[in-house]
C-alpha cells in the first residue's frame, strides 16, 4: 500500500455536452401522458369492480343463508285441547316427583291420549298433524303442574315436519291442504324453536338441534388450539432464533411448506391410521378430531410465525443484547411481543380453516349419527360442518332450512372466534 | 493517563467473516478516563472491531475472532466469561437510534430490571432519573415518562439509547457512529454529552466525521482496509500524522 490514497480518487468530470432542452409539448409526449392517466383510471376501475364483485357475492351468500335459515330457528305449533281429567291417567301424584315421572307418564299412555285429542279436534288425520315429540311438551307441562291431570287444558304443540314445511312455504299437496283447512281456524302459530339451540341430531327434522354439533366443534377447536398454537409458535421461534442454517433446517423448512399444502383428507387418513389405529383412541371423539386438525393447522402457524419473527427489526435485538439481555430474554421480552400480532393473524387463518374442515373428520368417524351432545373430549361427537353435510344429504324437506340454520350457526361461531383473535391482536399491537 | 493500566486492551485481533478477512492484526488499548475515536473510510473494519469489544459479533454465525481482548486484564473470549455480564459492563450505542417500542421509563428501566440492579420501585425511579439526567434528557421528558420512546425526535431517541446504556452502570461505552442519523444540533448535544460522560466511563466512538473525532477524543485510531494504519494522540493525528494515508484521509483528499 505504498500507493497514495489520492491516486484512487476519481478524476474530475468530463467536459459537459451541449445541453438540448426537452420539448414537453410534442404530440408524442402529450399522448404518452394521456395514456398514462388512462391506464391509471382503468386500473382503479378494475380494482373497484373486483372489490364490488366480491362484496356482492358475500352479501348474496349471507342474504340467502339468512333468508332460508332463519326459519330453522322457529317452529310451527298447533293448539290442541287435551282433556286429561277425562282420560284418567293411571298416575299417582307421588310418581310425578322424582326420576320415575317420565317413565310413569309414558307407561300410562300419554302419547296415545295426545294423538287421540288431536284427531278429535282436527279430524281423522289429526294424529299425523303432530310432531313425534309433541307429547313430550305435554309431559313436561304435567311435571311442572300436576293439577293438569285433573282438568281439561289446551296446549300449543309442535307440528310434524311436512305441516311445518307447508306452513312456512311450499310443502306436499296433502300437507298444503291440511294447512289451508287449519289456517282459517287460527290454531297454527309460529314460535322460537328453543329445542334447536339445546339438543343434538335426530331423524325427525322438527326435533333436531345444533347444540350437539356446536359443542363438538367447540371441544375440537379447543384441542386444536391448545396443541397447534404452542407447538407452532415454539417451532417457529426455534427455527428462526436458534436453529443453525444448514441442510437439515432447509429440509425441515421445505417439509413444513409442503405440509401446509397437503390436502386435508390426507391428514384424516393419517389421523385414522395413527390416532385410531396405533393409539386406539375412541372413534368420533373431539380429542381425535382436535389432534388431526392440529396437525393440519400447525404448519400454517409455523409459517406465519416465522415470517412475523423475521419481520422484527434486527436493531431491536441488538438493543436488547447491547444492554446485556440473554438470548431467551431477547426472544421473550422483545421478539415475541413484537411478532405476536403476525402470529395471531396466522392462527386466525389456520383455525378458521380447521373450523370449516369436513373431510378429515369424516375419516375418523365423525359422520356418525350422534343424538346426544358430547359431555367430554372422548365422547362421540360431530362438528358443525359435518352436521351441515349430513343434513344436506337428508331426503326430508324439513332438513333444508335446518341445514341453512346450521350454516348460520357455523358462521356465527367463525365470527366469534375471529372477533376474539382480532381483539387480542389489537391489544398486543405495538404502536411504533 | 498512562499511570493506571488500560481499561481494555486488544492485541493482534483478526476477524474473519467466513473466508473474508474483515480486520487484520489490530492492537489498541483504551484507558479508563479517555475517549478513543475510530476513523476510516466505509468498510475499513472499524465497526467490526468495535463490536468485538463486547462480543456483539457472536450473533453473526460466520464471524470468527482471533487475538486477545482483555477487560481489566480478563480475557473476554475466555470460556468462563459470561457474555451477558460482559455486555452489561461494556455498553453499546448504535448507529441508528433503536429505542424499544415501549415507554421512555421502560426503555431505561429494562437493563437494570433484567440484571436485578434495583431493589424497589423507588430505587428504579432513582436509576431512571439519574440515567436520563446524565444523558441530558431528563428535563425534556420528565413529564411524559410513560410516552413511547419511539415518539421522541431522532436526537432525543439517541440520548434515550445512551441513557439506556448507562442505566446498567457500565464501565466502557461503545458508540457506533452515534450521530450519523442526527442533525447538527442533536449532534452537538451528543458531543457535549460525551464530554460530560468522559472520566466516568471509558468511551470508544466510531465516527465518519473527522471534526467530531478531533473535538471529542483524546486518542484516535485510523483504520484502512481492515488494518490499523495509525493510532496516537488525537492532536498528533490531526496536526502531524506519520503516515501518508492518514494525512490524505484527514485532509479530506480521500473518503
Amino acid at each position: 500500500m505504498s500507493k497514495s490514497l489520492v491516486a484512487q480518487l476519481p478524476t474530475g468530470p468530463a467536459e459537459p455536452a451541449q445541453r438540448v432542452p426537452t420539448d414537453w409539448t410534442t404530440g408524442a409526449m402529450q399522448g404518452r401522458i394521456r395514456r398514462r392517466y388512462a391506464a391509471e383510471r382503468r386500473f382503479r376501475l378494475m380494482g373497484l369492480a373486483a372489490v364490488t364483485l366480491s362484496a356482492g357475492f358475500l352479501a348474496f351468500l349471507l342474504a340467502t343463508m339468512l333468508w332460508q335459515g332463519i326459519g330453522g330457528f322457529t317452529e310451527t305449533r298447533v293448539t290442541v285441547p287435551v282433556d286429561l281429567g277425562a282420560a284418567k291417567l293411571a298416575v299417582t301424584p307421588a310418581q310425578l316427583d322424582g326420576r320415575g315421572a317420565d317413565l310413569a307418564l309414558a307407561g300410562a299412555g300419554l302419547e296415545g291420549i295426545v294423538d287421540t285429542s288431536a284427531s278429535r279436534a282436527y279430524g281423522k288425520d289429526g294424529d299425523n298433524l303432530l310432531s313425534g315429540g309433541a307429547w313430550l311438551t305435554v309431559r313436561e307441562a304435567i311435571k311442572a303442574d300436576p293439577s293438569l291431570l285433573t282438568r281439561r287444558a289446551t296446549f300449543d304443540l309442535p307440528v310434524a315436519s311436512p305441516i311445518d314445511v307447508a306452513y312456512k312455504g311450499k310443502g306436499a299437496p296433502e300437507a298444503e291442504a291440511m294447512v289451508a283447512r287449519l289456517t282459517p281456524r287460527g290454531v297454527l302459530s309460529r314460535s322460537l324453536n328453543t329445542g334447536f339451540l339445546d339438543s343434538a341430531d335426530s331423524t325427525d327434522p322438527t326435533r333436531v338441534g345444533i347444540w350437539g354439533a356446536f359443542k363438538g366443534s367447540l371441544l375440537t377447536m379447543l384441542v386444536t388450539l391448545l396443541l397447534a398454537f404452542p407447538i407452532g409458535v415454539l417451532s417457529a421461534l426455534y427455527l428462526e432464533e436458534y436453529a443453525p442454517r444448514n441442510r437439515w433446517t432447509d429440509i425441515i423448512e421445505v417439509s413444513i411448506n409442503n405440509l401446509a399444502a397437503v390436502p386435508s383428507i390426507i391428514f384424516g387418513l393419517l389421523g385414522l391410521a395413527v390416532f385410531l389405529g396405533t393409539f386406539g383412541l375412541p372413534r368420533s371423539a373431539p380429542i381425535v378430531g382436535g389432534l388431526t386438525l392440529a396437525l393440519m393447522t400447525m404448519p400454517v402457524i409455523v409459517i406465519a410465525g416465522r415470517n412475523a419473527i423475521k419481520a422484527v427489526p434486527p436493531s431491536i435485538r441488538d438493543a436488547a443484547l447491547g444492554v446485556g439481555a440473554s438470548p431467551i430474554q431477547v426472544v421473550f421480552h422483545h421478539v415475541l411481543p413484537l411478532a405476536l400480532p403476525g402470529i395471531l393473524t396466522g392462527t386466525i387463518i389456520g383455525m378458521a380453516r380447521a373450523l370449516g374442515e369436513t373431510a378429515p373428520l369424516l375419516l375418523i368417524g365423525m359422520r356418525a349419527f350422534i343424538a346426544a351432545p358430547p359431555r367430554g373430549l372422548t365422547d362421540p361427537a360431530t362438528v358443525l360442518p359435518v352436521q351441515i353435510f349430513l343434513w344436506s344429504d337428508q331426503v326430508d324437506r324439513g332438513f333444508v332450512e335446518k341445514t341453512s340454520a346450521a350454516i348460520i350457526a357455523l358462521l356465527v361461531f367463525l365470527l366469534a372466534m375471529n372477533g376474539l383473535a382480532i381483539y387480542l391482536r389489537n391489544r398486543f399491537e405495538t404502536r411504533w | 493517563m498512562s499511570n493506571t493500566p488500560p481499561k481494555m486492551t486488544a492485541s493482534h485481533v483478526t476477524v474473519h467473516y467466513g473466508t473474508k478477512r474483515a480486520i487484520d492484526d489490530v492492537s489498541i488499548d483504551i484507558d479508563q478516563d479517555e475517549v478513543v475515536a475510530f476513523i476510516g473510510p466505509s468498510g475499513c473494519g472499524k465497526s467490526t472491531f468495535l463490536r468485538t469489544l463486547n462480543r456483539m459479533n457472536d450473533t453473526v454465525a460466520s464471524a470468527r475472532v482471533e487475538g486477545d481482548i482483555r477487560l481489566d486484564g480478563h480475557d473476554i473470549y475466555a470460556p468462563d466469561m459470561d457474555v451477558v455480564q460482559l455486555r452489561a459492563r461494556v455498553g453499546m450505542v448504535f448507529q441508528k437510534p433503536n429505542p424499544f417500542p415501549k415507554s421512555i421509563y421502560e426503555n431505561v428501566a429494562y437493563g437494570p430490571r433484567i440484571h436485578g440492579l434495583a431493589q424497589s420501585k423507588s430505587d428504579m425511579d432513582g436509576i431512571v432519573e439519574r440515567s436520563l439526567t446524565r444523558a441530558g434528557l431528563w428535563a425534556e421528558v420528565k413529564d411524559r415518562l410513560s410516552d413511547s420512546g419511539t415518539a421522541l425526535s431522532g436526537g432525543q431517541q439517541q440520548r434515550l439509547c445512551i441513557a439506556r446504556a448507562i442505566a446498567v452502570d457500565p464501565e466502557v461505552i461503545l458508540m457506533d457512529e452515534p450521530c450519523s442519523a442526527l442533525d447538527p444540533i442533536a449532534t452537538a448535544k451528543i458531543e457535549e454529552l460525551i464530554h460530560e460522560l468522559r472520566g466516568r466511563y471509558a468511551i470508544a466512538i466510531v465516527t465518519h466525521n473527522m471534526q467530531q473525532a478531533a473535538r471529542v477524543s483524546q486518542r484516535t485510531a485510523f483504520f484502512h482496509l481492515g488494518t490499523l494504519v495509525e493510532f496516537g494522540r488525537t492532536s498528533d493525528i490531526f496536526t502531524n500524522p506519520r503516515q501518508e494515508r492518514t494525512k490524505d484521509y484527514i485532509t479530506g483528499r480521500y473518503g
